[in-house]
């Protein structure tokens, strides 16, 4: 049988026609199509949701919107989820979470009993002592105080992010946000309107604004017409605004979706968070917000079981009785904390509906039921002076309690741009000043709270946001509201405390006041020792009281005590839609394709992926030793597109080249290449490469595939400041390369057709030419870094794969192999050829690398050379050298350190086996006085074995270079 | 996010932007004591107040300067370097090479 | 003779190419385009009869259907989408000076997008407003696109209005995957 619900207008969210069911704490649940998770459950009268963080005291809903942490329940896909946020309609199974046993049953209900050995600040003064114990008891107290699980089998949701663009991003579709919009679309401006929920109005959708509500109905159907068909809004209901950022910038939730919303200016009507009377037992399941009681019968047409309580601290509470009143439920009686309404007509409306009131007093303590966990009574106690209540109790049973001590803005985005918080006496209220440029704000996070007022609030807002356009617009109406919605102390201490000041976390009045007698004074202290507003709710119910609460213990002006920072996001936020989609940009060469048909083993380098050698991994030693194999002794291919390329071009380029480069490149031939090494202003080689001269006033030079960038961009740099007469280029991408090495190398070239005579006279070690190859033009050098007779060969990037293939045919004869990254960093290695940023660090000057050749000390000036100059000048502290072990010793690593009497002296910087050479061979930083060929050091590999390597003299392969010469 | 105003690409997501340090003239290498070069290669002024910084628009390598108040972290304006540098820079001492 | 020409975009399924929607993204890497740099780059211009005065980050249509982008006061790119590249460099004179041949066509990969949702789709990727209030035909945006640096030009191509996007070509593949995304809610049929 579905439940009954309350008849039109009450339950303006549900489809009464369509029915909806779901498990929660294996239970089937019965609501209608519209309902959250919270309505539904209280539709059947379950008011027990989940379990409080300490004390595991049992707890409902308070706000009905998501605005509390009283709701948090489990989901098979995810914890820590609000009920009022799920819908009812799309879920499975939900339980409980935070519990041992069962939600009704909860043996960790115990720790409530032992609540008073639990003071505040009672974790870090109990568990750290003596030092260690914290790692025992963390375990146990992580156990009881755990939320909801996470499920790692949960196939993971498919979010993403958008940008929105707008005018005028107005956050909140309340009276004053619609207001607001339609003054500002109006206007001409392009407005984007934003709510939490799925109705537009906000409060004009459940709260009447006066007696009579005569005219609410009309206003809200009317202002939510105008906004729907207005082409010059955008409307998002459903969506959180979570966060305001600089120039308007503003990250909306809605479903799997961020918007990244930039707006040129903006209007937060974000309302204001109705705030609870704090009195002992004021967190039993049954005790709500009159808002909440409000949404639950306006938007779902749930009339929760009665007799119900009424506490009221302004006279909205009132309404909400005479509502309530009228959709049937019972009213006990309502609890005025003041002598009299404002309204004086309110008494009589009461008495007229049999209702009755008791003036001057409060709930002082409220009572479960035989269950434990749902409210069943309440004492009242006349008040005597603030915060003191008289002696005649009067024992009330009810099911059910609403109250509303006055309201606090929704002050969290308007802090986010630096918006500060002063506290009004007169009113018992907080207001926002020192908005940030472009922020209005309207309706009651403005302090406005008659209905009149807050919707010229919301047309004077939407009147600022055009003028902030520079948008033609009229004068500002006068606003004007008197009205206090605030009691100036619903605050009632209780010998035997559970007055609850913070629900997310458990913290009662003497908490508060403990924290500030052991001397944090500053609310941001007492935030952190004693935890308040840390929890989901961050602060929304907790704030007023606590700076109220500090003020009083601290004897100073509630402004003066404030409220904490308050920093995004505003709800919690799930991490998955903040990560949105994966975007990893990887680059590929134009031979990627090819690479994978050979079967490479492809690894990460830098923004890259190449192949790390071809074949399987589980033979990598042998597939890299076959690779080099047909490099030391027939021919072997490798891509190096990844190379960066740069191009100089201009009267100025061999000027330019000598300031950047440490080598000099003045007289440099045309036709030949150099080795280019590049240090920064601190004097530590950053990167290296090789400079090609084409023409007198053209230089090609590569860089490393990591550093390419960087040396671009400071290339740029420089010549923005010498304004030198060049052009510089980055043809990184525009050129790939292959590099074609090994003693056959020549002869595949010429196989492959080549227009450019190859023999080592006419095209010696070290030169470079352009022409063609197999009919693609190339630019052509003779590099020695692998230290085999070989070319590189840089060619327009669409015709690469082509050459790839041309050359793989013509090597045919000659058994050409693809080698891969990891054999070529083996095969330098032998040739001792150090790679910037593996072999050096962010320490490592010419000195102590052994580029002191490649420094010209000579010329006038390059970028690092008075740094350089103090550096060298300067005892080395340490020497990169080579150093060899035997095959059977244990083979350091990569980082393994260099000792040196106990101390450390260095690190290995690159280690291998070499089959050629039959050992490990490696480079490491030592000791300068360790550093000659008849030395050994001491190497710590894993596991603190030390082995001792003696220092090689570099290369360790072919130490005349004949080879690459040939 | 902030935005940042590019004197070629105008206003853009800060982003798009990669910070260049202070721009700080380069004291002459050859004749500045060791304390004047370390205190340009490794010290900013750190004083509260406007700052003339380099900047770079990423997608275009574009460089300019930023005029930026560090407590406020307002940019107050944004200029190509020309209007700083308009003049070619040598450095003449000692020119012998290889 | 057959072409050595091979366009950077290898992860194209046939399916890709003719999928049916509001949105449409072809491959125009193999089309012709050039361009020069240089402080008389105008110069040149002026010397080849073309329009010489464009403003930063603006596209215009040539008499020829040639199209003319402008990156800044002193670089432009000279882009045919109708005509197949040939396979040899462009033909500039190499050393003229002050006017430098840029490498764009092996640089740059060369996509361009249809559509009328086009805008929206991209700002699921990229942080400039290209709606066409904003962002109106012949303006060009040098930005990111999903992270990736990307030249976005707004012109009329075959009488309707698309964005050309240029992509540092060791990219292509990554940049259509992620556009292929972004566009498939745009793409299925409701």
């Amino acid at each position: 049988m579905s439940p009954s619900r309350l008849e039109h207008p009450f339950g303006q969210l549900i489809d009464r026609d369509t029915p909806v069911t779901f498990e929660f704490e294996g239970e089937t649940v019965q609501g209608y199509a519209g309902d959250n998770v919270a309505s539904a459950l209280i539709g059947e009268g379950r008011w027990l949701m989940s379990r409080s963080f300490k004390y595991h005291r049992p707890r409902g809903p308070l706000s009905l919107a998501g605005h509390d942490a009283n709701t948090l329940i489990q989901t098979p896909t995810a914890a820590n989820r609000l009920a009022e946020d799920l819908m009812a309609k799309d879920q499975g199974t939900l339980s409980g979470q935070n519990y041992l046993g069962s939600l009704k049953f909860d043996y960790y209900s115990l720790l409530d009993r032992l609540g008073r050995f639990l003071p505040v600040g009672f974790y870090y003064r109990a568990f750290f002592k003596p030092r260690g114990m914290w790692r025992f008891w963390e375990n146990v107290i992580r156990n009881a105080a755990g939320l909801g699980v996470a499920n790692l089998e949960a196939t993971p949701r498919y979010t993403d992010k958008q940008y929105l663009f707008c005018d005028v991003a107005v956050i909140g579709a309340g009276p004053a946000g619609l207001n607001a919009a339609l003054t500002a679309a109006t206007g001409g401006a392009e407005v984007l309107l934003v709510d939490e929920q799925e109705l537009l109005g906000g409060a004009l959708t459940y709260h009447r604004f006066t007696l009579e509500d005569d005219s609410r109905a009309q206003t809200l159907k009317a202002l939510s017409n105008a906004v729907a068909n207005h082409d010059k809004i955008r409307v998002l209901t459903g969506a959180t605004c979570n966060a305001w950022f600089s120039d308007h910038y503003l990250p909306v939730f809605q479903g799997d979706r961020l918007y990244k919303v930039r707006a040129k200016t903006c209007v937060l009507a974000t309302g204001s968070s109705e705030q609870p009377v704090v009195f002992r037992n004021n967190d039993l399941p049954g005790i709500v917000l009159c808002s909440g009681l409000e949404r639950l019968m306006m938007h779902h047409g749930v009339c929760p079981e009665g007799p119900a309580v009424i506490l009221a601290g302004n006279d909205d509470a009132y309404l909400t009785a005479i509502t309530a009143a009228e959709a049937g439920l019972s009213i006990a009686g309502v609890v005025d904390l003041r002598s009299e309404p404002d309204d004086l007509a309110l008494p009589a409306a009461l008495s007229e509906l049999g209702i009755t009131l008791y003036q001057s007093a409060t709930v002082y303590e409220a009572h479960s039921d035989k269950s434990g966990a749902q409210l069943g009574a309440v004492t009242i106690y006349p008040i005597e002076s603030e915060g003191k209540v008289g002696v005649t109790p009067t024992h009330l049973e009810c099911r059910l309690l609403a109250m509303s001590a006055g309201f606090m803005p929704a002050y969290q985005l308007a802090c986010h741009g630096g918006a500060k918080l002063a506290y009004h006496d007169d009113k018992s209220e907080f207001t926002l000043t020192e908005l940030p440029e472009g922020m209005h704000l309207a309706g009651s996070v403005n302090s406005t709270h008659d209905l009149k007022a807050v919707c010229a609030d919301g047309r004077n807002a939407g009147r600022g946001a055009l003028r902030a356009l520079a948008l033609e617009t009229d004068n500002d109406e006068t606003v004007q509201c008197e009205r206090h919605v605030n009691h100036p102390w619903p605050i009632f201490k209780h010998p035997k405390g559970r007055e609850f000041v913070d629900f997310d976390e458990d913290l009662q009045i003497k908490d508060i006041i403990n924290s500030a007698r052991l001397g944090y004074r500053d609310i941001q202290l007492v935030k952190r020792y004693s935890t308040v507003g840390m929890g989901p709710s961050q602060g929304r119910h907790s704030a007023l009281t606590t700076a109220r609460l500090i003020a009083d213990a601290t004897e100073r002006t509630v402004t003066e005590t404030g409220v904490t920072t308050a920093r995004p996001p505003v709800k919690p936020e799930s991490l998955g839609v903040l990560a949105g989609r994966r975007f990893h940009p990887i680059k590929k060469t134009p031979m990627d394709q090819r690479h994978l048909a050979l079967g490479a083993h492809m690894i990460p380098a830098g923004s890259w992926r190449r192949p790390a050698f071809y074949g399987a991994l589980d033979h990598r030693a042998a597939n890299i030793a076959a690779e080099a194999h047909a490099v030391r002794n027939g021919v072997g291919m490798i891509d190096v597109s990844t190379l960066g390329g740069i191009e100089l071009r201009g009267p100025d380029a061999a000027e330019f080249m000598n300031r950047i480069y440490t080598y000099g490149f003045l007289k440099q031939p045309v036709g030949k290449t150099r080795y280019a090494a590049l240090a920064n202003e601190q004097g530590v080689i950053i990167d290296d490469g090789v400079a090609a001269r084409l023409a007198e006033d053209h230089f090609y030079v590569t860089a490393t595939t990591t550093g390419v960038d960087r040396v671009y961009s400071e290339m740029l740099r420089w010549n923005a400041q010498w304004r030198l007469d060049l052009d510089i280029a980055q043809v990184t991408s525009a050129y790939s390369a292959v590099n074609v090495a090994g003693p056959f190398s020549r002869d595949v070239l010429e196989q492959a057709g080549c227009n450019i005579e190859l023999s080592s006279e006419s095209f010696p070690y070290l030169a470079c030419r352009e022409g063609m190859v197999a009919g693609i033009p190339a630019r052509l050098m003779r590099v020695g870094f692998v230290g085999e007779l070989g070319f590189e060969l840089h060619v327009p990037s669409l015709m690469a794969q082509t050459l790839w293939d041309k050359l793989m045919v013509a090597g045919e004869p000659f058994n050409i192999k693809p080698f891969g990254v990891e054999t070529q960093r083996l095969l330098r290695l032998e040739k001792g050829h150090i790679i910037i940023g593996q072999d050096t660090d962010g320490m490592s000057h010419p000195g102590e690398v052994g580029l002191a050749w490649a420094i010209n000390r000579k010329k006038a000036f390059f970028v690092g050379r008075r740094s350089v100059d103090i550096l060298m000048s300067q005892p080395l502290k340490r020497q990169l050298v080579g150093f060899t072990l035997s095959p059977s010793a244990p083979k350091p690593e990569e980082g393994h350190l260099v000792l040196r009497d106990g101390d450390i002296v260095g690190t290995v910087t690159s280690c291998e086996y070499s089959p050629t050479l039959a050992k490990v061979i490696g480079l490491a930083y030592v000791h300068p006085d360790d550093a000659q060929p008849d030395s050994e050091v001491t190497i710590r590999t894993a596991d603190g074995v030390c082995v001792q390597a003696p220092i090689a003299t570099l290369p360790f392969y072919d130490p005349g270079n004949a080879r690459q010469q040939l | 996010m902030k935005i940042m105003q590019c004197p070629l690409n105008g206003p853009r997501n800060i982003s798009e932007f990669v910070y260049g340090g202070q721009v700080e003239p380069m004291p002459d290498p050859q004749q500045c004591s060791d304390k004047d070069w370390a205190s340009y290669v490794f010290y900013d002024n750190n004083a509260i107040g406007i700052v003339r910084e380099w900047w770079q628009h990423a997608p275009s390598s574009y460089w300019f300067i930023a005029e930026r108040h560090n407590a406020s972290d307002d940019i107050l304006r944004t200029y190509d370097p020309g209007e700083l540098f308009s003049e070619r820079v040598d450095f003449t001492t000692g020119e012998n090479e290889p | 003779m057959t072409s050595n020409l091979v366009s950077p975009l290898r992860c194209l399924t046939s399916n890709d190419d003719d999928r049916s929607g509001s949105l449409k993204l072809r491959d125009l890497s193999l089309a012709t385009r050039s361009g020069v740099r240089g402080v008389h780059a105008s110069q040149w211009l002026k010397s080849e009869s073309l329009p010489h005065e464009l403003q930063p980050n603006t596209i215009e249509a040539l008499p020829d259907h040639r199209l003319l982008m402008a990156l800044s006061t002193r670089e432009f790119w000279l882009l045919d989408p109708d005509n197949p590249s040939g396979d040899t460099e462009p033909t500039f004179e190499r050393t003229k000076p002050g006017v430098w041949p840029l490498y764009n066509q092996n640089s740059h990969a060369w996509l361009v997008l249809s559509g009328e949702p086009r805008a929206d789709m991209l700002a699921k990727l990229c942080g400039v407003d290209l709606r066409s209030k904003a962002f109106p035909l012949g303006t060009v945006a040098q930005t990111q696109m999903a992270l990736v640096s990307t030249i976005i030009a707004h012109h009329l191509w075959r009488g309707e209005p698309v964005f050309s996007l240029f992509i540092d070509q060791s990219l292509t593949d990554f940049a259509w995957e992620a556009l292929q995304d972004a566009m498939a809610e745009f793409n299925t049929t409701r």
